[in-house]
């Protein structure tokens, strides 16, 4: 088995600063099954850089024949993005697995994507509105713990992940060999999302990221507290607050919150919403509220959290009105649009505050105000003087150090695999799953492979004439107990199979043929060979109490299948050659008889 | 370089060798390194290094360091490649005591890939090569691919030195570095280890593919015994490679078709191959321009032998023609059918992709066997849907393996799909036809393969002849469209978003291009068909309603309503009230977008409910786009307006310059008049608002109305006639600007309108708007600003993007 990103795995440069928002996209190939996980975009490139270069599949043949299925975890377009040009323009026409909510939301953060491509000029070789749904036909969908067996070999199922709405982990399967990928996810609940958890599946490798590989991280609550603190003071002192964000994820989350407070505080400057996509947004949030956090669900009944009583659709002339306001925008890193619109007309004011809840790329403007620089130069040489607030706050929801580690304990795979990481945080993250889970762990780099052998089991069915015949002895099964069982082994129509001998000579159309051992044993004894005969007849029903031991007329002795004669060579007359033979059904009587009687026969007989 | 980046360039020198300071983002070196390149390019490299001794000083320093992290490592010897590129530089920088101090990575080996001059630097050839032959297995991908494409270009780098006139055949007098590097690939080719063997096989595949020089001859010669060796060995190792290899010298330019050994070896090649590799050698070799027409037809036979093995699998005899009747089975190609379903399915995929992609092309063989070969298709089909009989154990075998694989299904119905560009007999038109219906009927047929069964469907259905009797269509096909409804009207009630939007898109296709057959008329208003589609204009997904409104906007195009309802004109109506109300109200943009393309298309093709009263028409939809949140539906608006305007002021000019100028048209109305009309509909209210839109593509579409209508009005003589600007006039437009004309002015008077168009710099405001919206961002000194100001503001453990 082996895995290979042939995009980026999201790691960081050395030194702990450097950041990405790169395009995940492993390639697994397990017991000859190639599946791809994840199909993301990297934001901050412009050209062929921010879709994966897949020349490094095609160059195996044609790419429906070589991939077996694609899985996307989760809308986030750094995992999803790519996906339309990967199969509408290059050319993949297999199924493609995802979520039901994943499904829904992910064509409107390409849609919200693509209208970014199309705002910077030049922006060839981008997909259209077309292609993103084309694309969005060959998805299959998949519930949280089904089973989907993607062809007769390959199985796939889906865990919760919790992270965003509709993040799943895939357990993936052919036959005795598995894989569990992570994609992004979290081991503690949020204000909207459940916490990740997986099965005890003991997968061969568990492919985990690990963004916060070594950060035991703080609580969610004091980020969300500090963020109402910001918002609350800000619009006390008569001040408009900008949030820029993405159609979809992060925008919801924060709404939950500012809304939950304006109803605990009874406040009434006014919050609105920007994107035109609030509706259709909250209708999937709506819709999908089994994937929310159990609250949620419970209070569901009463009142949806995803229905705002004060949060409104947004018309572009409020910008110029008066007295304070909260505004969420669109998009999110202030590259165009709405949102650098609004931020152009509030940033000479210093009682504003703009409020950026993601990371954002290099060149945008989102990017140069996080970076301090506060005198901006905008179109046709105009320099704009930045002097609203500008906060930043991270809301991701990643597990940390400690969650990995839970969620490597819950799924005791046979080796990890980290992702999604920075090279020193991975290696330190790599030792502690080493030395303390026991659990051999890999951190390849992006474009490396990485070749796991597994021990191969064949699966083999059992015929239930054989079963019948072991309970007719009398043997009931015994669970967790191992048992001897005899039969014969056949492969046909590239199954294996065990079934009576009897059985397999039918099925395979042979004729049986009778195969027995014969052994010469020496003994001294100067008698003839009628008595030797009868000493060790006298001898054998002695010891072999349970057995049928005969004298048969013509002197020879059997025990069972087995028949012993007694030979005088005529070379020496004190030696008696007994000559014994016995089918292999009694091999082992056989076996002992012949053993038994090297030893001799007892001083008393003689 | 510009002065300000020039000021920039030593602070941030300083930044990236300091070990602690942070780098912004992990494209922030990679934008840096394009603009070294472009940099470099323009002008002189070695003046660019003379003046900014930083950039020396930032190379020299890194390879001191020992805590640097990989990313600055590796730019930075990327940035020294691009500069030794050079000769000047080269000897400036002294490279080569740079190469090979580092452990592995690609970035360092393309510091080799440009300078020619390096190879004829006396020392590090030797170790240097050692070092890549290593590299090339190196676990990740990418330094192993740099690795090998770099001992390709050293090779054509020392041949290109070495062998200047004649081919040298013996290789006796190769350069020595030439002479290693074949020696190792020799040495590689009789590995027992594959990827050995891969490797090897890579760097001639690149070397064919790259040089067309008349050493790769000689180089064939020398090699090509070991090559034909591989094809002894059971199993053969690298096969995927070895295809990859031969059809590469096969191209070559440099071979002659005259080149017998090469076509035995591909001849041995396509004997003696597995299943999985012959297809796409005898698929390339049916491509090749030249070569000898006994290979061509093995290779045909090849390709075709799954497809005759499924025939003969399944058609009872005397039954019609088959694929290479009288020829053996291939006993692997056999094996490869019944070995497993997946093995199955994968060869009778790769056989249908392969015949697909050779169906089309010139170079195709002729005679073209086109109705064995829909005979084929159509019989897998039947294999996946159970309804085929197999005559043999191994078609018995093959209905159990691919009942309901869902992949072989896809793959048929493309092929069949291809097939119907050729000319087959009726019967098997008409088979092909009933294989699909059925597969449209089939209750267990996938999204996927209804979706490809729809698109075939349509493909037949317009390539079908059309005959001179009383018949529109086909004799067949009057019935035929008839049972399609009927499936058309279950698969628009699926439950499936994806099967009824298929069908809705099928149904929009068709009826484009026989709107106008009086038999497909006659069959669709007898179906409950149009009115299905109406109330998918209701469906819960988007993207059904927006194909709902695309299709009944298509059907109303063509006069589609059932003709003997009474309701018929009201029925109409409806639908323009309907379609408005989808606009106005639909929460998502899909349908808004393609009722504005629906419009748009009716105001072109001057459809009845819109020539009642265009103006009203008009009017009404600028102002429902114009409060649109999605910027496609206002484009879709600018668009809508343009048409309105060329049918106002006339069409646009062309400026095609061997068109024969035809004298202007007469306006339809004069201007004034066309004014007023135009300021009645409320378009110049719409597009000043436009102009100022926060969504680029707005602006820049209605930009480039505006230029139309200020283009055509100079073409009326009457523009001089326009009164002189006003102040007040011209402050107008930046109201629209500054957002306080939030209401629309519904009582502008023409001249107003002119003066504030005059006095709009739209030249201006075009130039502004074409560039990108980032433009400003993305410019080097933007970046460098950025890199700069990172430094210090970033911690760690933020990484969070989503």
């Amino acid at each position: 088995m082996c895995g290979t990103g042939f995009g980026h795995f999201r790691w960081l440069a050395e030194g702990g600063a450097g950041q990405d928002v790169g395009r995940s996209c492993i390639l697994v190939s397990i017991a000859g099954k190639n599946v791809m996980l994840d199909c993301g975009m990297h934001m901050g490139f412009n050209d062929d850089r921010r879709f994966p270069d897949f020349s490094y599949i095609t160059q195996n043949g044609r790419l429906t024949d070589f991939l077996d299925c694609v899985i996307i975890s989760h809308f986030h377009l750094d995992h999803c993005g790519a996906l339309p040009y990967f199969s509408e323009m290059v050319g993949y026409d297999g199924p493609i697995y995802m979520t039901h909510p994943t499904q829904a939301i992910c064509p409107i953060l390409l849609e919200d994507y693509r209208k970014i491509a199309v705002d910077k000029k030049g922006e060839a070789n981008f997909f259209t509105s077309q292609m993103i749904k084309d694309c969005m036909k060959k998805v299959v969908a998949v519930h949280l713990h089904q089973t989907v067996q993607v062809d007769d070999e390959l199985e796939i199922k889906a865990y919760y992940a919790g992270h965003v709405l509709g993040a799943a982990m895939f357990q993936i399967k052919v036959g005795s060999e598995s894989v569990v990928y992570t994609g992004d996810y979290n081991m503690t609940p949020d204000r909207h999302l459940g916490a990740a958890w997986i099965d005890k599946c003991r997968p061969n490798l568990l492919i985990t990221e690990s963004t916060y590989a070594t950060t035991i991280r703080d609580s969610k609550r004091c980020r969300e507290r500090d963020f109402l603190k910001k918002v609350h003071e800000t619009v006390e002192r008569g001040g408009k607050v900008l949030i820029p964000v993405f159609a979809l994820g992060r925008a919801q989350e924060l709404c939950i919150l500012l809304e939950t407070f304006w109803e605990r505080m009874n406040l009434k400057v006014p919050i609105y919403f920007s994107t035109g996509l609030t509706e259709k947004a909250n209708h999937y949030y709506k819709l999908f509220i089994p994937w929310t956090n159990q609250k949620i669900r419970k209070t569901f009944v009463q009142r949806n959290m995803f229905e705002f009583k004060h949060i409104k659709a947004f018309d572009r002339a409020f910008a110029d009105n008066p007295g304070p306001m909260v505004v969420f925008a669109t998009p999110g890193m202030l590259h165009a649009g709405q949102s650098l619109q609004i931020f152009r007309k509030w940033a000479g004011n210093e009682k504003n505050m703009v409020i950026m809840p993601g990371y954002c790329v290099q060149g945008t403007v989102g990017h140069k105000i996080l970076s301090g620089q506060r005198k901006l130069e905008m179109e046709g040489r105009q320099v704009l003087e930045v002097k609203m607030q500008v906060e930043y706050m991270s809301f991701s929801a990643h597990a940390d150090a400690k969650g990995i580690m839970q969620l490597v304990g819950q799924a005791e795979p046979e080796s990890v695999l980290l992702v999604h990481g920075e090279a020193k945080k991975m290696e330190f993250l790599k030792q502690k799953i080493e030395q303390e889970l026991r659990v051999s762990c890999y951190m390849p780099a992006n474009g490396e492979t990485v070749t796991l052998p597994t021990s191969l089991s064949i699966p083999v069915g059992i015929s239930l004439g054989l079963l019948k015949q072991e309970m007719a002895q009398g043997l009931l099964p015994e669970a967790k107990k191992p048992r001897l069982l005899h039969g014969t082994l056949i492969m046909k129509d590239s199954n294996f199979r065990l079934v009576s001998s009897e059985q397999a000579l039918k099925e395979l159309g042979l004729a049986e043929h009778q195969l027995r051992f014969t052994c010469r044993v020496h003994l001294h004894d100067t008698r003839k060979e009628q008595e030797t005969a009868l000493r060790v007849y006298s001898h054998l029903k002695s010891i072999l109490k349970d057995h049928c031991v005969q004298h048969l007329p013509d002197g020879s002795v059997t025990v069972e299948s087995i028949l012993i004669q007694a030979a005088a060579p005529s070379e020496d007359p004190g030696t008696k050659v007994l000559l014994v033979s016995w089918t292999y059904q009694d091999e082992e009587l056989g076996s002992f008889l012949t053993s038994l009687l090297k030893k001799g026969l007892p001083q008393a007989l003689s | 370089m510009d002065l300000e980046c020039s000021r920039l360039l030593p602070a941030l020198c300083a930044v990236l060798v300091d070990p602690r300071q942070p780098v912004a983002d992990d494209t922030c070196l990679e934008k840096l390194l394009d603009w070294f390149k472009t940099v470099t390019e323009g002008e002189s490299s070695l003046l660019l290094l003379q003046e900014h001794p930083c950039l020396v000083e930032l190379l020299s320093h890194v390879l001191k360091l020992q805590d640097l992290s990989p990313g600055v490592l590796s730019f930075s010897l990327r940035v020294a490649g691009i500069f030794a590129a050079q000769e000047n530089c080269f000897q400036y920088l002294q490279v080569g005591s740079l190469l090979f101090s580092q452990p592995g990575g690609a970035p360092g080996l393309r510091l080799l890939s440009a300078p020619p001059f390096f190879l004829s630097s006396p020392a590090p050839c030797p170790g240097a090569v050692d070092t890549i032959f290593s590299l090339q297995g190196d676990s990740s991908l990418f330094v192993a691919s740099a690795a090998s494409q770099l001992l390709v270009h050293i090779l054509a780098l020392s041949m290109r030195g070495g062998a200047k006139e004649q081919p040298c055949l013996q290789g006796d007098d190769w350069p020595t570095c030439a002479q290693k590097i074949m020696g190792h690939v020799e040495e590689s080719l009789c590995s027992t280890v594959t990827p050995k063997v891969t490797q090897a096989l890579n760097i001639l595949t690149t070397t064919f593919g790259r040089c067309q020089s008349p050493w790769t001859e000689a180089l064939w010669v020398r090699l090509s015994a070991s090559v034909a060796c591989l094809l002894e060995r059971d199993p053969i190792p690298a096969a995927h490679s070895l295809v990859d290899l031969l059809l590469c010298v096969a191209r070559s330019p440099v071979f002659g078709s005259s080149n017998g050994s090469l076509w035995e070896m591909v001849a041995q090649a396509l004997s003696c191959l597995g299943p999985a590799h012959v297809g796409p050698l005898a698929l390339g070799i049916l491509k090749l321009e030249h070569c000898p027409q006994a290979l061509r037809t093995q290779a045909f036979q090849v390709l075709l032998q799954p497809l005759a093995c499924v025939l003969k699998a399944t058609v009872q005899a005397p039954g019609p023609l088959g694929l290479l009747d009288g020829m053996a089975d291939d006993a692997m190609m056999v094996d490869a059918l019944l070995a497993s379903k997946s093995s199955c399915a994968g060869l009778l995929c790769r056989t249908l992709a392969h015949l697909e992609e050779l169906q089309p092309l010139p170079q195709r063989p002729s005679p073209w066997p086109q109705a064995p070969l829909l005979g084929a298709a159509v019989t897998v089909l039947r294999l996946c849907d159970g309804s085929a009989t197999p005559v043999s154990s191994v078609g018995g075998h093959l209905c159990a393996t691919l009942a309901g694989c869902v992949r072989v299904q896809r793959a048929a119905l493309d092929f069949l799909g291809m097939l119907s560009q050729g000319t087959s007999p009726q019967e098997l038109v008409t088979q092909a036809l009933a294989v699909l219906l059925e597969c449209l009927k089939s209750p267990g047929s996938s999204p996927t393969v209804l979706k490809k069964a729809f698109q075939a469907t349509l493909r037949w259905l317009l390539s079908s002849p059309k005959t001179s009797s009383c018949s529109d269509l086909g004799p067949h096909i009057p019935q035929f469209l008839r049972e399609l409804f009927l499936v058309l009207q279950k698969r628009l009630c699926s439950p499936c978003w994806e099967v009824r939007d298929s069908a809705l898109e099928f149904l929009t296709q068709l009826s484009r291009h026989w709107g106008g057959e009086a038999d497909f008329r006659c069959a669709l208003l007898a179906s409950e068909v149009p009115e299905l589609a109406w109330q998918l204009l209701q469906d819960p997904e988007s993207y059904v309603r927006a194909s709902a409104v695309t299709a009944t906007g298509q059907l109303s195009s063509w006069g589609l309503h059932d003709p003997t309802s009474p309701q018929h004109a009201v029925a109409r109506q409806s639908l323009l009230r309907e379609l408005l109300r989808i606009l106005s109200a639909d929460s998502e943009g899909f349908p808004r977008r393609a009722v504005m393309q629906v419009f748009t298309e009716w105001l072109r093709d001057g459809h009845a409910d819109v020539t009642r009263d265009t103006e009203q028409f008009v009017a009404t939809v600028l102002q429902v786009a114009s409060r649109d949140l999605d910027w496609e539906v206002r484009v879709q608006g600018l668009e809508l307006a343009l048409v309105f305007l060329g049918q106002t002021l006339g069409p646009p000019h062309t400026h095609c310059p061997y068109a024969v100028a035809l004298p202007e048209a007469a306006p339809a109305r004069p201007l004034t008049e066309a004014l007023r009309a135009l300021c009645h509909v409320g378009l110049f209210d719409f597009a000043f608002r436009a102009l100022f839109d926060c969504d680029r593509p707005v602006a820049q579409k209605s930009c480039d109305l505006l230029l139309f209508l200020r283009d055509k009005i100079a073409s009326y003589n009457s523009l001089r006639e326009a009164s002189p600007n006003t102040d007040s006039v011209e402050a107008a437009p930046w109201r629209w600007r500054a957002h306080e004309q939030t209401q629309p002015q519904e009582d502008q008077e023409p001249e107003a309108v002119l003066a504030m168009l005059r006095s709009l710099d739209l030249e201006g405001l075009q130039s502004t708007l074409a560039e990108s919206s980032d433009h400003v961002e993305k410019s080097p000194q933007s970046l460098l600003q950025d890199m700069l100001a990172t430094g210090g503001f970033l911690q760690g453990d933020e990484a969070d993007c989503y």
